[in-house]
């Protein structure tokens, strides 16, 4: 079954060039679910139960403007990591995970990951880099997004 | 003409001006109003401003007495000959609109024969170098052509140096070498004049004078000898143009901001700058219009701005910045010469006593670096031909709105008709003037080129755009049309495409996906990639759907915000193919959206391998004229409406993305 956890994982961005030995311990803490659409994932200001990798589907995270409603402030597709507050100590979800259509994901449990990376610096020096540029690239992402390049406004004609 | 020189006494001076007269000529020349000398229009030789000459110094022009008897012994008047071959105003068309039907004309005014006397050697230079400018691309300007050819030049060479010149140093003066009809060297008891044309040398002729005895020859070239001693070389300009592209940083620009008023004095005194927007009236019931030229400068806060408040050059820094090195460094790539003739009108008429002299050697002193040129400037460098454009300016097309189509609550796409044959023989990425009467005339992109037509995708944003995205079938506009260069669809032959579009980009892009689509088997894997503010903003949404469900196309999008409603991707647009399998390499690209957004485009897509030539984009610019000669969308060494709006990512070098360039 790890095995098996192994060449999903290693289909993804996130894994894509990882070492074989550290994808297989990976694999061996990963628990495989599948989300029906609708489904929360993550709770806004809840502590993550866990990290996970997208293996295939769609997340919307949101954000609840009172007044309002909800909005989704960006999507995670294949390959894209949630819950990543999992990886910090005592932090809740910094938005609402929701599954837009039936999404199968590869988790990590929030102890058990932070256990193993605490035990093993390879296994760390491994994953905190990649969980690093998945967590800039939602960064570049959000400052592009706050310019809101594409609104209109006057123009002299 | 008349090779050898001949002498022509003061009392007879007169007789000169008869002769041009007689020619059916009016003479403009030198005369004192309100305290200085301007060129203006003379009924005779006692409006010269004998006996007087002009102190100048940074930020002061005072007229002094000088006890002589000379005509001519001062050195540039307050106004430069512009003011005749490219005038303050031009009117352009006239336009008449009732309903729903339209007719604009051009206005064609037939220039006025006149003689510029007292033209100086470094006016000379700038009547050439404006010429040049105007003249520029296959079209040039109508205008500016026909007011040059009917002038006859004298020029008189100087016989004093001003606190201000500066010519020796541009390669100008003192001494006429050519661009003349006739030229003059005033000594105390009259002229030595010859004749450098053929027209010059038949009115010379006319006057019967005698031979110039040599010592009047000689006298005449020691005065003008004495003027370059005096003036010197206070400008060494070798390399000046290298050393200026590496200093677009310098701390100086920002420093000289904060001296300069961007008051524009300095332009609209420049012997050669030509920068013009064009001036919309109208009746008050909105059926006639008309549209003039005006001279502007790019030092007007508004000189650089486009839709969306976006200003390219904001800052007093850039503008001062765009001005000192389109003079000295750009041009030089534009127009193959310098774009200042050392004149110092523009020293002596800052307000503030700005140098530019001081300036130059402040920014580019002599053992500045010459640092790599931050464009190419050439075919072998990598730089595409500019656009071959076959429409004049002055052909305005009448089309009619079949239908009217709202893409999203702002944006509407106008479908046109019209059996003109250049419109319809547009090129994808080409984009089209539209005037409505009364209203200003905005560079609109064609979104669909039609056997029977074009479609204009319109975002309504002012009162001109907002009039046009309101017409309904039947009614007409005016076009003017193609114009600017096209996405090099060949590119992609045999190679993987690559199309990402944002916003309202995606209407300039549609023409090349039908381009792409007509002949799909010319190319290799063919992905698009759409982004949008909103689901509520995106474009063309069941043609794109359409699209999707072709088994030869991949197509994905992605919105920036969305409510739950929304089961469509969040984010921005890279993210749909930052992390793609493919092989960027084997594709050509194009791209067109904010600016913003293709940098970070081109970032996403040179890292998966996209090579920068093969990196096409379209940029937004306040494209005013069309046709690169009004200035306002100059960006580097590129005019865009004229250059562009089509480049390669490889062409615009540094350029791309700059801020405040």
């Amino acid at each position: 079954m790890t095995t098996t956890l192994c060449a999903l994982l290693t289909q993804t961005w996130f894994a894509a060039d990882m070492p074989p030995d550290i994808c297989q311990r990976m694999a061996d803490i990963g628990e495989l679910k599948d989300y029906p659409a609708g489904a929360t994932v993550l709770q806004e200001g809840i502590p993550c139960r866990a990290l996970g990798v997208v293996l295939s589907g769609r997340i919307a995270l949101r954000l609840a403007i009172p007044g309002v409603g909800d909005r989704t402030i960006i999507t995670v597709d294949d390959g894209d990591l949630f819950g990543w507050s999992a990886l910090l100590p005592d932090a809740g979800a910094t938005s609402t995970g929701v599954t837009l259509v039936p999404t199968r994901a590869l988790l990590f449990e929030r102890e058990q990951l932070a256990a193993a990376l605490a035990a093993d610096p390879v296994l760390a020096a491994a994953i905190y880099p990649r969980v690093l540029v998945a967590v800039a690239r939602r960064l570049a992402a959000t400052r592009l997004q706050l310019l809101d390049v594409y609104r209109a406004g006057q123009e002299p004609w | 003409m008349t090779a050898t020189p001949r002498f022509l006494p003061r009392a007879e001076l007169d007789r000169l001006f008869a002769v041009l007269t007689a020619d059916g000529r009016r003479v403009l020349g030198p005369t004192i109003v309100d305290g200085a000398i301007v060129h203006d229009e003379l009924a005779s030789t006692a409006e010269l401003p004998v006996g007087w000459t002009a102190d100048t110094a940074p930020g002061s022009y005072r007229l002094r007495e000088t006890g002589r008897e000379r005509a001519f012994d001062y050195n540039v008047g307050v106004t430069s000959w512009k003011r005749f071959t490219h005038p303050p105003i031009v009117p352009l068309t006239r336009g008449r609109r009732e309903g729903g039907k339209v007719v604009v004309e051009s206005v064609e005014e037939t220039p006025p024969r006149v003689a510029f006397v007292g033209v100086r050697a470094c006016e000379l230079a700038a009547l050439r170098i404006q010429d040049r400018a105007m003249r520029a691309g296959p079209l040039g300007d109508a205008d500016h052509v026909a007011r040059g050819d009917a002038a006859l030049v004298v020029a008189v060479e100087c016989a004093t140096a001003a606190g201000t010149c500066f010519c020796t140093s541009m390669g100008t003066g003192p001494e006429v070498t050519d661009g003349a009809d006739i030229v003059l060297s005033e000594l105390d008891e009259g002229f030595v004049i010859r004749s450098t044309s053929e027209a010059g040398g038949a009115l010379v002729d006319r006057l019967q004078l005698r031979s110039a005895e040599p010592i009047e020859s000689a006298r005449a070239v020691a005065q003008v000898t004495a003027v370059r001693d005096a003036i010197g070389d206070p400008v060494p300009t070798e390399g000046l143009s290298a050393k200026l592209r590496a200093a677009l940083d310098h701390p100086r620009w920002a420093e000289v901001a904060q001296r300069c008023l961007a008051c524009a004095n300095c332009t609209l005194v420049c012997p050669t700058c030509f920068c013009t927007s064009v001036s919309v009236a109208s009746d008050l019931d909105g059926v006639e219009g008309t549209t003039a030229r005006n001279w502007d400068s790019c030092f007007s806060a508004g000189f650089g701005r486009v839709a969306g408040d976006a200003n390219f050059r904001p800052k007093v820094k850039d503008r001062y910045r765009q001005w000192l090195t389109h003079k000295f460094s750009t041009w030089w790539d534009q127009f193959g010469s310098t774009g200042c003739v050392g004149c110092g009108r523009c020293i002596a008429w800052c307000p503030v006593g700005i140098d530019v002299r001081e300036e130059l050697m402040a920014i580019a002193p002599l053992d500045a670096p010459e640092g790599p040129i931050p464009w190419p400037l050439s075919p072998d460098e990598g730089r595409a031909p500019a656009a071959l454009a076959t429409v004049a300016p002055a052909v305005h097309v009448t089309a009619t709105v079949r239908a009217t189509g709202f893409e999203t609550a702002d944006t509407a796409t106008l479908h046109l008709t019209t059996s003109d044959r250049a419109l319809l023989g547009a090129r994808p990425g080409q984009f089209v003037m539209v005037e409505l009467p009364g209203f200003a005339v905005p560079p609109i992109s064609i979104s669909r080129i039609r056997p029977d037509g074009l479609d204009l995708t319109i975002r309504s944003v002012g009162p001109a755009t907002a009039a046009l995205t309101s017409l309904t079938g039947g009614a007409e506009l005016s076009l003017r049309g193609p114009l600017g260069r096209s996405w090099p669809v060949e590119a992609g032959y045999g190679r993987d495409v690559v199309i990402v579009a944002g916003g309202i980009g995606l209407a300039p892009l549609r023409p090349l996906i039908d381009a792409i689509l007509a002949d799909r088997p010319k190319f290799g894997a063919v992905r698009l990639y759409l982004g949008a503010r909103t689901p509520r903003d995106r474009l063309f949404v069941a043609e794109m759907n359409a699209l999707a469900g072709r088994a030869d196309l991949e197509i994905d999008e992605i919105v920036d915000r969305a409510g739950p409603e929304w089961l469509g991707r969040v984010g921005i647009v890279t993210q749909l193919f930052d992390h793609a399998p493919w092989d960027g390499s084997r594709a050509t690209a194009f791209m067109c959206g904010p600016e913003r957004m293709m940098q970070a485009t081109a970032t996403t897509l040179n890292r998966l391998g996209v090579a920068r030539k093969d990196l096409w984009l379209t940029l937004e610019r306040n494209m005013a004229c069309g046709v690169g000669t009004c200035g306002h969308c100059q960006l580097g060494p590129f005019f865009v409406c004229r250059d562009g709006p089509v480049f390669s990512q490889a062409e615009l070098g540094t350029a791309f993305g700059r801020e405040g360039l």
